[in-house]
């Protein structure tokens, strides 16, 4: 089970490539879980996740949930823009692998 | 070479950014503001229910005033008393900040403020009242004290409980126990510290805190941002930071707040009480006319021209993407997609149409073209049109949003037009290429 954490402002924007990336992961079989959440509850959540994405728009995050994000050995990268703006559940379903790695 | 630039500035902006963003005074600040919102959205929905344009030819104005008034403590016991909201959140909100004991944070906090809060009242030329609490000094006449206290209060009592001058309990006594005595001294600290305060402040100054706060900080800073140029400034600043791919809003919001929100106390409690609205820039202002048409930089407009008047495939598919969120003023899609980002063909019509459209609407407002917003809290996921009629309690506040959307429209066709023409041309070469290969 893969679990990947997006998160922006409120968890809006974010939820739209939320639904993408699940259509895309069900399509090559894969077993995941992908949520979205506001800023604020990143910190807590990102403890169930292998994987933190951030919507572009708030990549001044990245710093901060990274240091967090360390206590967990996981990594936080912010979300590609033009996958982010046309929605490309692909691309951002595969950065997200890149980036777990071998979990 | 533009994109050389773009890079620069952008790296430059970034730190700004998260340094505005992650700032624990601003986060509590935005945090405490986000605690009183659900309660002010249900006060709104009191007052739109009970202002609603066809209960006059419905009720006799009795019973129209009994319903009124039977309905009218919604308002009055949440955006009324909106700083005391505000206080505790701020307390609380930096007390968590600090890993200490929040919940205690937040009821020192209010208590400060209380501390500070005359609890009598001067009648017009009558005598004072006493023990009672004046309700404008809980709502917008004491937001700026209250912010001050409430940071002032946390600071103090978080600095006390960190230098560990505490009551060490022995062990078997229960955690709960033992963490009242513990948050003894630091309350009683910092709480005598506000009481000296007011004592010299009513005893040999003969006023109070309230109103020293009120006249000297609050009203000055309310008064000019209550004005358009420094509206528009904040606008132009919130395009600039979207251009370069950041979330304006979160930015300059988290410093505009504090005024735009007493704004709104004001408009409501007098809205309530006259039915008038004495400002035109408002919390309401802003989210409604700037941002709810689709969202930042009132994007459904950019949709709708690209659907009906744009031919390249990348930009319909962009539009078409877009649709279903800019309804609901969620427009990451057309930022990112079209891209807005970065996107130096794009940067005039960005910047230029929300300004101009902010200017007009204020003009028409000003003119009574148009109602002001009465600054009922609207969710800023409401779609355009419906936030609009629901703000200014008028079918003239939809109307003005007609007349915006024709506006951003003609002024972003031009630009949408010259890139549609890019784009088709580009198109049209891949599909010859990929003619010569199949």
């Amino acid at each position: 089970m893969k679990k990947i954490l997006l998160a922006c402002s409120s968890g809006m924007s974010t939820s739209l490539l939320v639904t993408k990336m699940l259509e895309y992961a069900k399509s090559v079989g894969d077993e995941v879980e992908i949520w979205a959440v506001g800023q604020d509850e990143a910190k807590k959540e990102m403890e169930k996740a292998d994987v933190v994405l951030i919507g572009p728009q708030m990549r001044f995050l990245q710093e901060e949930l990274q240091t967090e994000a360390q206590k967990y050995d996981i990594k936080v990268d912010v979300i590609d823009m033009a996958a982010y703006g046309m929605a490309d559940g692909k691309k951002a379903y595969d950065q997200a692998l890149r980036l777990m790695g071998n979990r | 070479m533009e994109t050389k630039v773009f890079d620069k500035l952008s790296k430059f902006l970034l730190p700004i950014a998260s340094k505005l963003n992650n700032n624990r005074y601003l986060k509590a600040l935005r945090d405490a503001f986000l605690l009183a919102l659900p309660l002010t959205i249900f006060g709104s929905i009191a007052v739109v229910l009970t202002n609603l344009p066809f209960l006059e030819k419905m009720m006799s104005t009795d019973h129209l005033d009994t319903f009124r008034s039977a309905f009218g403590i919604a308002s009055q016991a949440t955006m009324g008393i909106m700083s005391v909201f505000v206080v505790f959140g701020i307390g609380y909100y930096l007390s968590k900040h600090y890993k200490v004991e929040a919940i205690f944070g937040g009821a020192i906090a209010l208590t400060s403020f209380f501390l500070l809060t005359p609890f009598f009242l001067t009648p017009e030329g009558g005598d004072p009242i006493q023990n009672v609490i004046p309700i404008d000094r809980l709502g917008a006449k004491g937001m700026f004290l209250g912010m001050m206290v409430g940071f002032l209060s946390t600071e103090m009592y978080r600095s006390i409980v960190q230098k560990n001058i505490t009551i060490k309990m022995p062990a078997g006594v229960p955690p709960t126990v033992a963490r009242s005595f513990s948050a003894l001294i630091p309350v009683i600290i910092t709480l005598s510290v506000f009481l000296g305060v007011n004592i010299v402040v009513t005893q040999v100054f003969q006023t109070n805190m309230h109103d020293v706060i009120y006249n000297v900080v609050q009203a000055p800073l309310v008064g000019l941002g209550s004005g358009i140029v420094p509206t528009l400034i904040a606008i132009f600043l919130i395009q600039i930071l979207w251009f370069f791919g950041l979330h304006g809003q979160i930015i300059i919001n988290s410093v505009m707040d504090p005024i735009w929100n007493t704004l709104s106390i004001e408009n409501l409690n007098t809205y309530t009480e006259t039915g008038e609205v004495p400002h035109i820039i408002s919390k309401q202002f802003i989210e409604v006319y700037t941002v709810g048409m689709g969202g930042t930089g009132m994007t459904l407009a950019v949709i709708a021209a690209i659907i009906l008047f744009m031919k390249s495939k990348q930009m319909k598919q962009v539009a078409k993407l877009g649709l279903g969120p800019g309804i609901f003023n969620v427009n990451e899609p057309i930022i990112f997609g079209l891209p807005v980002v970065m996107n130096p063909l794009i940067l005039v019509p960005w910047i230029i149409a929300p300004m101009i459209v902010t200017l007009v609407t204020y003009l028409a407002m000003s003119m009574g073209l148009v109602p002001p917003p009465t600054s009922v809290a609207i969710p800023w996921t409401v779609p355009v049109i419906v936030n609009g009629i629901l703000a200014t309690n008028s079918i003239a506040g939809g109307l003005m949003q007609l007349v915006n959307f024709l506006i951003v429209l003609i002024i972003w066709f031009p630009f949408l037009k010259l890139i549609d023409r890019m784009n088709l041309e580009k198109e049209q070469q891949k599909d010859k290429e990929n003619q010569k290969v199949s």
